[in-house]
């Protein structure tokens, strides 16, 4: 297993800008328990909450409709929108699973979404949101791989939501709950195939 | 109760009434991640202290005229269980030694946590002390600190917390219930190893100068300890998945 990083470890003497740290006094901490990524100064965190970046796919349910403008529960506690214009109109119901891109963030703390598309029939799952890189893998190798070995539909959000319909819907799950629970663990790719070969 | 009319002999021949050295923690055994339901989690059991530390979070703050925002707030509840002492604290709930501990317990967390990356938010931080022997708030900051890492909350060090005390003209390390209630002074101190700030500071009694400054060396050498047992706690969680899953 490689080296373990904790909050508050050291990482350099000289103020270095990397994922997962923060500068204080000229130097570089760590603020997160995770390992160093391939560049050794920047730490992939073992956990960790989502945080919104422009242009990310997301996936969540309607909670609210007024006037055109659709509040999205995206499971965290960022509030965020579908707004509807004049020449734009919508058409969900609550409860209406949407997928939707990620356009702008307000204050912090409201996410406007934008392309909205309401996904029909099939289920959801969240996961925690530091496992969705992996879950997608390199080129969209792991996801390809579960979506093909159970001929399933697969949509993945960055906020950790999972939408699945068709196919095998159990096995495409229980993947999905195993890469969340092994993502750290080497050889994954392998065990996973072995897992939707298998059946 | 305590008073000096009563006061039991707490060092017999150079050793502790528990038969620890001055400078001797009581044996410490944390384990992370045993809530599945919490972002983080943390079970700690410090001699007779059995200490479970739960955080949810960043959370929607709640009633939203709390919310900041600038940062996200922090909320904490220390509470003791009806059954956790012999006698004390048999009722359960918010009273004003709880309201204290949560007090400075999330004074503590709000110095250490990075709460602008979650404006309007809120980050809430449970301590449940299942069965106490003096000490509690040490070992529930302590836990909390492991609950907190393991939550992938990013933090700026992994704190840990410890009493010192004094008995006679000894300074004793790690206060246990006996000690703490007969004893001439007490300090419970929360300390940031990475450059040694100091989070929380509680003082009964009298230090001087000097053994203010030893009280301080003996925390710090103290806290060497406590954070390998933190961290181990932290790593195991990761080994025993890896461990689990290498020999397919």
């Amino acid at each position: 297993m490689q080296e373990v990083i904790y909050p508050g470890d050291l990482l350099s003497e000289t103020p270095i800008r990397a994922p997962n740290s923060y500068i204080e006094n000229g130097k570089t901490y760590s603020m997160v328990l995770g390992f160093k990524d391939s560049s050794g100064t920047g730490i992939i965190p073992f956990e960790g909450g989502w945080t919104p970046k422009v242009e990310e796919t997301v996936i969540g349910v309607i909670s609210s409709e007024r006037n055109n403008v659709y509040e999205v529960d995206l499971g965290s506690h960022y509030r965020s929108l579908i707004i509807g214009g004049k020449y734009e109109r919508f058409s969900f119901r609550l409860g209406d699973i949407v997928e939707a891109t990620v356009k702008d963030i307000e204050d912090g703390r409201t996410i406007i979404l934008s392309y909205p598309k309401a996904l029909q029939g099939g289920t959801v799952i969240s996961i925690k949101p530091s496992k969705i890189p992996r879950l997608i893998g390199k080129n969209n190798t792991m996801i390809n791989q579960i979506s093909q070995g159970t001929s399933s539909k697969i949509s993945v959000g960055m906020n950790g939501m999972v939408w699945i319909k068709d196919g095998n819907i159990a096995l495409a799950t229980a993947a999905i709950l195993r890469i969340e629970e092994e993502a750290h663990v080497s050889g994954l790719t392998g065990r996973i195939k072995e897992m939707v070969e298998k059946r | 109760m305590a008073s000096k009319a009563n006061k039991p002999e707490l060092i017999v021949n150079g050793k502790r009434l528990d038969g620890r050295d001055f400078n001797q923690l009581r044996p410490i055994k944390i384990e992370a991640n045993v809530l599945k339901n919490a972002t983080g989690s943390a079970y700690l059991e410090w001699g007779n202290n059995k200490v479970l530390a739960a955080v949810y979070g960043p959370v929607e703050a709640q009633p939203k005229h709390m919310a900041d925002p600038s940062k996200a707030i922090i909320k904490c509840r220390y509470s003791m269980a009806p059954f956790s002492s012999l006698s004390e604290h048999n009722r359960s709930g918010p009273n004003r030694r709880a309201t204290e501990i949560s007090k400075v317990t999330k004074e503590v967390f709000e110095k250490v946590l990075m709460l602008n990356e979650f404006p309007g938010s809120q980050i809430n931080i449970f301590i449940e002390i299942l069965q106490s022997d003096g000490g509690t708030r040490a070992a529930g900051i302590t836990a909390a600190s492991v609950a907190l890492a393991s939550s992938g909350l990013h933090m700026r060090d992994l704190v840990y917390a410890v009493s010192v005390g004094k008995i006679g003209e000894h300074l004793v390390l790690d206060l246990d219930m006996i000690e703490d209630n007969y004893s001439d002074s007490d300090m419970p101190m929360a300390i940031s190893p990475r450059n040694g700030e100091v989070l929380l500071l509680q003082m009964d009694g009298e230090y001087t100068k000097d053994e203010l400054e030893r009280a301080f060396k003996m925390a710090a050498d103290a806290g060497k300890e406590i954070g390998n047992v933190q961290r181990n706690a932290l790593k195991s969680i990761y080994e025993n998945i890896d461990s689990k899953y290498k020999g397919e």
